[in-house]
C-alpha cells in the first residue's frame, strides 16, 4: 500500500494532541490511501497529505503568528517614518528595549514551544511549533523586506551614513569597487536576511529545548492532576 | 435560544446525522465535501468536531482500526440532544429570514 511522506507524517504526529494523533492521522492515512492515490497519482497525494499538515499547523499556531507579523510590520513602518537611517527592522527610536523585533521574535518562538509541547503532552510538539513559527517569521522578513525596498532605497540613497558604509565596503573589500549603491544595499539585505534565518533556526533549537522540557513539565503535572 | 450554528458547524452536524454509526472522522469529511460541493480540510473538520464536542453538542467514542489506516482507532460521533436542538434552532432562523422571498431570488432589473 502507498504511504505518505515521511517527514509530513512525523510531523503530524508531533503537531497533534495525545487523544487526536491515532485518529486524525489514520483518517488522513486512509483518504490518501483509498482516494487521493488512486485519483491522482503518488505525487499530488503527497503534496496534498503536505498542504493537509500545514492547514493543522495553522489552525492550531494561526493566533499566535498573526498578531505577532502584524506588530513587526507596524515596527518597521513606525521606523522607517521616525528614524533618520530608515533601516528595516533596526532598533526603533522611542520604544523600551523589551519590545525590539529581534526579541519579540525570539520571546515568540520560545512561547510557541512551550505552548506546542503543553498542548501536544511531547517535547516533539514543541518543536514542531518553534520551527514552524520561525519559518514563517523568516518567510515575512523576505517578503518583507523585498517590499520596502524601494522605499528604504530612496531614503538611504540620500542619507549620509549609508553613503559612507558604502564607500567603506567597497574600500576595504567587503564589496566589489565598481558596485552601485542600490546593489550593494540590495546584497546587504539579502545577507542580513540569511543571518536572520540561521539565527532563528538556532533560536528555535535553544528555546525549543528549553521550551519543550517546561512545557512537557507541565503538561505531565497537569495529567496528574 | 442557543447561539446559531455557523454554515459549517451545521454542515458537520448534520453529515453525523445522515452517516449515523458511521460517522467517524474521515466519513464526516467526504460527506461534508459532498453536501458543499467543494474540497474540505481535513484540519477544518477536525477542529469544528472538537469544538462541538466543547460546546456539548456532539460526543465521541473511540472504534476499532482498519488495515487501510493500518489499524489505527477511528474515532466515531454522535449529535447529542443538545446538539439536534440547536440544529433545529438553525433551520428555523433560517427559515424565518428566507421568509417570503422567492425561489430564486430576483434583482428588479
Amino acid at each position: 500500500m502507498p504511504n505518505p511522506p515521511e517527514a509530513a507524517e512525523l510531523i503530524l504526529r508531533a503537531l497533534l494532541p495525545a487523544d487526536a494523533r491515532e485518529c486524525v492521522s489514520g483518517d488522513l492515512l486512509e483518504e490518501y490511501r483509498e482516494s487521493r492515490v488512486p485519483s491522482a497519482g503518488e505525487l499530488r497525494a503527497d503534496l496534498w497529505y503536505w498542504r493537509q499538515v500545514g492547514g493543522i499547523w495553522l489552525r492550531a499556531y494561526w493566533w499566535l503568528v498573526a498578531p505577532v507579523v502584524l506588530v513587526l510590520a507596524l515596527f518597521d513602518t513606525f521606523n522607517y517614518v521616525s528614524s533618520p537611517l530608515g533601516a528595516s527592522f533596526g532598533m526603533p527610536t522611542g520604544l523600551p528595549f523589551a519590545v525590539q523585533p529581534p526579541l519579540v521574535a525570539v520571546g515568540l518562538v520560545a512561547f510557541a514551544t512551550a505552548y506546542g509541547s503543553w498542548r501536544t503532552g511531547r517535547w516533539q510538539g514543541g518543536f514542531v511549533a518553534a520551527l514552524g513559527v520561525s519559518v514563517i517569521l523568516w518567510s515575512f522578513a523576505v517578503v518583507w523586506s523585498n517590499a520596502t525596498f524601494y522605499p528604504l532605497a530612496l531614503r538611504a540613497q540620500s542619507d549620509p551614513q549609508w553613503i559612507a558604509a558604502w564607500h567603506w565596503s567597497t574600500q576595504h573589500g567587503h564589496a566589489a569597487r565598481n558596485v552601485t549603491f542600490l546593489d550593494w544595499l540590495y546584497w546587504d539585505n539579502v545577507g542580513s536576511l540569511i543571518i536572520a534565518g540561521i539565527l532563528l533556526l538556532v533560536t528555535s533549537f535553544v528555546c525549543g529545548g528549553v521550551g519543550a522540557i517546561l512545557g512537557e513539565l507541565m503538561s505531565h503535572r497537569r495529567r496528574r492532576a | 435560544m442557543a447561539d446559531i450554528l455557523g454554515s459549517f458547524e451545521q454542515a458537520v452536524l448534520l453529515a453525523i446525522v445522515r452517516l449515523d454509526e458511521g460517522a467517524y472522522g474521515r466519513a464526516i469529511l467526504k460527506e461534508v465535501e459532498v453536501r458543499l460541493e467543494r474540497e474540505v480540510a481535513a484540519g477544518a473538520v477536525q477542529a469544528t468536531l472538537e469544538r462541538l464536542e466543547r460546546k456539548g453538542l456532539v460526543r465521541s467514542r473511540l472504534g476499532s482500526g482498519t488495515p487501510i489506516r493500518d489499524g489505527r482507532a477511528r474515532r466515531f460521533y454522535t449529535v447529542l440532544a443538545e446538539g439536534l436542538r440547536a440544529l433545529n434552532d438553525a433551520r428555523k432562523t433560517h427559515e424565518s429570514v428566507w421568509r417570503g422571498f422567492p425561489r430564486p431570488l430576483k434583482g428588479r432589473g
